[in-house]
């Protein structure tokens, strides 16, 4: 999964960049908001955490604007700013969330899981696919009832494969979904991320759809058709 | 100690007309009668001396030494017994009683008393005449009359004699005392109309003045944003300046308020990151920072919305409109309250204007829905009418747990909460509480149909300017 934070607090994007990093997320930072704003326009992420006191352009106008554009992925704001009217104005331009400064981390993150899950249709934290089990709260990943050990890059493709599974991802999609901006992106390294994986968590769960890209198999859904 | 209460401009500016005009209107009057009662003298008086002087001029001695006189004056009153008019040529006896000589028929032989002073004069002045008033000789009429007298020596006699007119002077002194009557009633009426007259000469004259308070408590009572009207060009500028008062005041607490804002962005994200590293190192002394980051965070909050309700305690002349902020509540907390799938159903007045800030509106209003998604399982009722002119009521119920008295004593207390494990301040009912308060509103609570909490706000409202001039014209 790969996020965006525009803030433009250094410690404070510095830290929830860490943050987001050691929970299993690929994770760009803007520091004003038009460079939020381009990076929002150009990049398919999968959430958004957004400050509305921002340099250049405010927050809600950011918002505003992708939204106009058509950008439907979810996004929570992150203010100092408390107001109700702020937090009416915030919604109505299109926040999914609102979370007010200061905050638990533990906090945002739940939120934001839930405001992603909801983006892709789930009800909880954890995708179960047969007995291989995702948590994405935990960041970890289960066969069987046994944890298995990955690497953060491949538990982001496990936990993007899940949230959209059963559904061929090309391989743009997996790269433009789990690294961060900063990252050499090759997108020969996802073959090798989903054979790594394929060993870890069983050869038959990740199918290759030719001139397509990957599937994460439903045993559910597989076995209801 | 009581203290006075101020004078008014009116009765002022009134008493010091009437103190000039009052004794000038008496001294008019005064001098109106004395000069009235001189002329009339004047004018009664010539006739009399004319005649002295006619009676002068006939009179003879004849040559056994007695006086007669060569013809009869002109006017037919001499003739008539008790007239009124007579004259009369004596001389000074014993006593204060003149002896006639000759005396017109009129007098009937009787005789007029004079003074011993008059005597005196007499005597004294031999070329000017001598004005005296004596008891006539009608004694049943109270009969006063007027006498015009010379002494005189005539040719061929030794001793003076005293030559005299006189005439009754009653009807001139009834003249003159009804020219003074009418005199003072014209005055007085003149008075009355002229107290009536600068009574309405200052009323019209402050009616600007009187204009510009009722405009000015418009703007304090919220009905107006500003003093507007034309007014006179001395008062204009009165206007002109309470405007920039207003304005300026205005632009003060929007200044504050900014500061505000600006405070809280410059310390709730230091607070953030400090806290956030402070959760993540995990040690004893991170614990420490942590707490204290905590304390720190409901500190700043509890004060920023103190300061803020405080710099907006402070202006006039502001008003919300209330349904606004009402639909953006019932627009929002379904979406921050996703998982409830929340109804919300308003029902009641549209229309109304918050006589306060609108942040202040935003704070009670949203606080308390906030309070009740929160709480409910699913619906909120919101309900919104006039209890009496300038006061509203906003009942917010919800289908939650509700609270017993003890719980709403203790969530009223500032800072105060009943489940720590609900988001929020703890900070929400007390500043709703507060705020109300300071509008002179009121915040109770009540178990609502569904068994959940009633939250029942009492707001002052602001009466439409447009409407109230309807109701007055």
């Amino acid at each position: 999964m790969r996020l965006l934070i525009v803030e433009d607090d250094a410690d404070l994007s510095r830290q929830l960049k860490s943050a987001f990093k050691d929970a299993g997320y690929a994770v760009d930072v803007a520091k004003d908001g038009e460079e939020g704003h381009f990076l929002g326009d150009t990049e398919p992420y999968d959430a958004v955490i957004l400050d509305l006191g921002l340099p250049l352009i405010d927050g809600v106008s950011v918002l505003q604007k992708w939204r106009a554009d058509g950008k439907s992925f979810p996004v929570l704001i992150l203010t100092a700013r408390d107001q109700w009217s702020e937090k009416v104005a915030g919604f109505d331009a299109g926040a999914d969330d609102y979370l007010t400064k200061p905050f638990h981390v533990e906090e945002l993150m739940a939120r934001l899981r839930a405001l992603m899950r909801r983006a892709a249709g789930h009800t909880t934290d954890t995708i179960e696919l047969g007995d291989l089990m995702v948590d994405n709260r935990a960041a970890r990943a289960f066969v069987d009832g046994m944890a298995i050990k990955l690497t953060s890059h491949e538990f982001r493709l496990l936990s993007y494969m899940a949230a959209h599974k059963g559904r061929v991802i090309s391989r743009t999609e997996l790269v433009e979904h789990i690294y961060d901006q900063d990252f050499d992106r090759d997108s020969n390294t996802i073959e090798v991320f989903v054979g790594r994986l394929r060993k870890k968590i069983g050869t038959d769960r990740i199918e290759t759809v030719r001139g397509l890209g990957y599937r994460l198999l439903d045993p559910d859904s597989e076995a209801a058709e | 100690m009581s203290r006075r209460s101020p004078p008014s401009l009116v009765s002022s500016l009134i008493r010091a007309a009437l103190l000039w005009a009052v004794p000038g209107l008496i001294l008019v009057t005064v001098a109106l009668g004395l000069v009235s009662k001189n002329s009339s003298y004047r004018g009664f008086e010539e006739p009399l001396e004319a005649s002295v002087l006619g009676l002068i001029a006939s009179v003879e001695v004849t040559q056994d030494g007695t006086l007669r006189l060569s013809r009869d004056l002109p006017e037919p009153k001499y003739q008539r017994a008790l007239s009124g008019q007579y004259w009369l040529i004596g001389r000074v006896e014993a006593g204060n009683e003149i002896a006639p000589i000759l005396a017109s028929r009129s007098l009937y032989g009787a005789s007029l008393e004079v003074s011993q002073e008059t005597i005196r004069a007499l005597s004294m002045q031999e070329q000017e005449p001598v004005r005296f008033t004596t008891a006539g000789p009608d004694i049943d009429a109270n009969e006063m009359l007027r006498v015009v007298a010379r002494q005189v020596i005539l040719p061929e006699m030794t001793s003076p004699v005293i030559v005299l007119s006189a005439r009754d002077v009653r009807p001139i002194q009834r003249e003159i005392r009804n020219f003074i009557l009418t005199a003072i009633a014209l005055m007085s009426a003149l008075t009355l109309g002229l107290i009536f007259a600068v009574y309405a000469q200052v009323r019209l004259g402050l009616r600007p003045l009187f204009d510009l308070g009722r405009r000015i408590a418009d703007v304090r009572e919220g009905r107006a944003v500003t003093v507007e009207g034309d007014y006179p060009l001395e008062i204009a500028p009165l206007a002109t300046e309470l405007n920039s008062l207003i304005a300026h005041n205005k632009k003060i607490v929007d200044r504050a308020q900014t500061h505000v804002g600006n405070l809280a962005h410059a310390l709730k994200t230091p607070i953030a990151v400090l806290r956030n590293e402070a959760e993540a190192a995990d040690t004893t002394d991170s614990a420490i920072v942590s707490k204290q980051t905590n304390t720190m965070a409901a500190q700043v909050d509890h004060h920023l919305r103190r300061a803020r309700a405080a710099a907006r305690g402070q202006a006039i002349g502001v008003r919300a409109e209330m349904d606004p902020i009402i639909d953006g509540m019932v627009r929002t907390l379904p979406r921050i309250y996703r998982e409830k799938d929340l109804t919300i159903e308003r029902t009641g007045e549209e229309g109304l204007i918050f006589r306060g800030h609108p942040r202040d509106l935003e704070d009670m209003i949203g606080n308390l829905m906030d309070n009740a998604a929160k709480w409910t399982s699913s619906r909120i009722d919101l309900d919104v009418f006039t209890v009496e002119d300038g006061l509203c009521t906003v009942i917010i119920a919800d289908d939650g747990p509700g609270l017993t008295a003890e719980e709403i004593e203790t969530a009223m207390k500032r800072g105060a909460r009943l489940d720590e494990a609900t988001p929020g301040s703890g900070l929400g009912l007390s500043i709703v509480k507060d705020l109300a308060d300071a509008y002179k509103g009121s915040l109770d609570f009540s178990r609502s149909d569904s068994g959940g909490l009633k939250a029942i706000l009492r707001l002052p409202i602001a009466v439409q300017i447009d409407e109230q001039r309807g109701l007055s014209g």
